[in-house]
């Protein structure tokens, strides 16, 4: 029995032209009993970083408040939005912080960074329930459902794709991934982040 | 043939001196009492008839069991001692079930052959550590007749564990005449419902008392139904269209 | 620092990574493996075969315990030979697939730590791919991967071949069978998309392909580099193998 598995879920993150993607289920479990399908396991963390949350649920609700409060602290502090790059600093710290004894969880983080010259740069990251992090170019993945989600990303993402071609791409990755998988699932949502706007999809999937 | 009988026939196993296993040939001669069985290859599939040979009218002649299916696409009529026949039989449906259970398919129809064939010469003394299945030889010759992919076959088995496939075969005490007959009047394009007329027919001339539905049983193995005995209604309208 | 007593005992298993898959189509079958051989991180072989010929219909890929898995490659061939003298033909495929549940059913309480996939053409010219547990269930699909990419591969052909989880444009569907170079592609970008994000895949890809008897399917092999013919018999069904190199780190 496993912590990680315990309630189960999945996350994944793509690059694409000018956009990234984030995307995770909405399933929450009591190992084999499923007891939500609407557990919300991606938050947004500034208009333009979103952070997905798979692993124990508890760690998953209060990482989330921790967040929310440190990322207060920085933007009181610091009188300006929090990049990305300096976000993933922040949980890895956070998480090294309890390294003996730490949060049962596998952040996966979306977001567009301002580059000098006014436009944005795509950016994702995760992290190990250590802090480890991953800077990955193309995808990130974690959760019950990662060796799966490795599989069909490794096989249907290319680079420089545009938001709607990304969105097509992320979802059917996340789709047939979880559908593999007994512990994701029961609902699908996706996030794709532009420069303008941020588009959240629920996905229809299967429900078993 | 006899007449150099000496110590020669008492050992089960012992070769005479002319190379002869007088037990074997005398187990053959057996079958030459038992009553007649015919059986007739078609293109449409293999017809099996026997007499019944029904020796008394207190006898139940629904009883006599001398047509006994092997599995759905074989069976085999028999005459002589039949009940040396039944552990044949049981072992051609154990072998045949095997054969379905392990490779999922229907056995061929020389495969089954030869197994029951492998039976036939385990008799004897036991030597030091191996056990005899037997004490003397099988004393039945059986018909066996089946549907496989190479199409209708009919094999004939004896006592000294030889299979031989025929177009058209008679055994039992009437197998002489019938033989004749069989060789006269059977053709390769015989329809089946010829082949079950020409089997009563055979029957009819050499059976003693008058054919009819009590005293034989027809049967018939195609690619359509498998094997089938012939209920007393369907035998009933072949003998009338005798 | 004390210690609890430790019972130490001899381990008859182990394990030696790579992936096998096979995939059926209309009147073809391709079965496919990497060729490295592991034991943890260290590598034993770049190139130990685990695509076995059986005859020129059916092709054997097994995949779990390599000493295992040869061991009962070698006894599967000794099975049809037998067959082969006692009842005068070649096993057909779905006989094949019978016969090694039985074989791995025997030793129920001491398995053959091996997956098996047997792939190749059936009595009626279709394609057909079987797969195996350790103790002989077995089931005949369209695909399958096995071993230790596969919960990475099987769900990528879930979405291409079946096309799981996709809608047809209006008016058009999904086609039943999928063309023998589709497949081909299909099966190297797997390996390939293994190959990156599992450590114990890679070094080079064997593919088989059976083809049915006058399979249209042979236009689609002629202009590939390096195809070697391994077909021995004038029955009509023909077998080729496709080698390809996958990286090696």
């Amino acid at each position: 029995m496993s912590i990680m598995e315990y309630n189960g879920g999945s996350v994944v993150a793509m690059v694409g032209k000018d956009c990234v993607a984030i995307a995770s289920d909405l399933r929450l479990g009591n190992q084999a009993l499923g007891i939500s399908s609407n557990f919300q396991k991606i938050f947004p963390i500034t208009d333009r970083i979103y952070l997905g949350l798979p692993g124990l649920a508890t760690d998953v609700t209060t990482l989330r408040e921790r967040f929310r409060f440190r990322v207060n602290m920085y933007t009181i502090k610091e009188e300006r939005e929090i990049e990305p790059e300096t976000f993933a600093h922040l949980v890895s710290s956070t998480l090294y912080e309890h390294r003996f004894g730490p949060y049962f969880v596998e952040p996966v983080m979306a977001g567009l960074s301002k580059t000098p010259s006014g436009g944005v740069k795509p950016f994702i990251a995760a992290t190990d329930l250590i802090g480890c992090l991953n800077f990955a170019k193309d995808f990130v993945v974690a959760g019950t459902a990662s060796s799966k989600l490795y599989g069909v990303a490794e096989g249907l993402w290319e680079p420089d794709l545009e938001a709607e071609d990304l969105f097509e791409t992320i979802s059917q990755t996340l789709l047939n991934a979880v559908d593999r998988d007994a512990y994701s699932g029961w609902g699908c949502i996706v996030h794709v982040i532009t420069k303008d706007k941020v588009v959240t999809r629920t996905l229809k999937g299967r429900m078993d | 043939m006899f007449l150099t009988r000496s110590e020669y026939d008492r050992g089960v196993n012992t070769f005479s001196p002319e190379g002869r296993l007088f037990q074997v040939e005398y187990a053959i001669e057996a079958i030459k009492l038992g009553s007649t069985t015919v059986g007739i290859r078609t293109p449409a599939g293999v017809v099996l008839g026997v007499e019944k040979r029904v020796q008394s009218p207190l006898l139940e002649a629904s009883s006599i069991e001398k047509i006994m299916e092997i599995d759905s696409h074989l069976g085999c009529a028999m005459s002589g001692l039949t009940a040396d026949a039944r552990t044949m039989i049981d072992h051609a449906r154990v072998t045949a079930q095997n054969h379905a259970f392990t490779y999922d398919e229907k056995i061929k129809v020389e495969s089954v052959t030869q197994a029951v064939c492998d039976l036939a010469l385990r008799f004897g003394e036991s030597v030091h550590d191996e056990e005899a299945m037997m004490s003397r030889p099988f004393g039945v010759a059986l018909l066996i007749a089946g549907i496989d992919e190479l199409g209708p076959q009919l094999y004939h088995t004896d006592p000294s564990g030889t299979f031989v496939r025929y177009e058209a075969k008679a055994i039992g005490s009437g197998s002489e005449a019938a033989q004749q007959e069989l060789q006269d009047k059977c053709h390769k394009q015989m329809t089946l419902k010829e082949a079950q007329l020409l089997t009563l027919r055979v029957l009819k001339q050499v059976m003693e008392e008058k054919l009819d539905q009590h005293n034989v049983q027809l049967a018939q193995v195609t690619s359509e139904k498998g094997f089938e005995i012939l209920d007393e209604s369907s035998l009933k309208q072949v003998i009338e269209e005798m | 620092m004390t210690q609890r007593p430790q019972q130490h005992s001899f381990n008859p298993y182990t394990e030696n990574g790579g992936t096998i898959l096979a995939i059926a189509g209309a009147d073809f079958s391709v079965i496919a493996g990497d060729t490295r051989q592991s034991e943890g991180y260290s590598i034993q072989t770049r190139y130990a075969p685990k695509v076995f010929r059986l005859t020129d219909k059916a092709v054997l890929a097994v995949n779990g315990f390599a000493a295992d898995g040869n061991m009962f490659v070698k006894k599967v061939r000794q099975r049809l030979e037998w067959y082969r003298h006692a009842h005068s033909k070649d096993m057909p495929i779905r006989a094949i697939a019978r016969l090694i549940q039985t074989m791995l059913y025997a030793r129920r309480f001491f398995p053959y730590y091996v997956y098996n996939i047997l792939g190749g053409i059936e009595e009626d010219g279709t394609g057909a791919v079987y797969s195996f547990d350790p103790v002989g269930s077995y089931e005949r699909e369209a695909c399958r991967a096995a071993g230790a990419a596969q919960s990475l591969m099987q769900p990528f052909l879930d979405n291409q071949i079946y096309f799981k989880n996709q809608t047809p444009a209006p008016g058009t569907s999904f086609p039943q069978h999928l063309p023998l170079n589709t497949v081909l592609s299909l099966v190297i970008d797997s390996f390939t998309g293994a190959t990156e994000r599992h450590i114990e895949v890679g070094d080079s890809l064997e593919m088989y392909v059976v083809l049915a008897r006058e399979s249209p399917s042979i236009q689609a092999l002629q202009n590939i580099v390096g195809i070697q013919e391994r077909t021995s018999t004038a029955d009509g069904e023909r077998i080729f193998v496709i080698r390809r190199d996958l990286k090696k780190d």
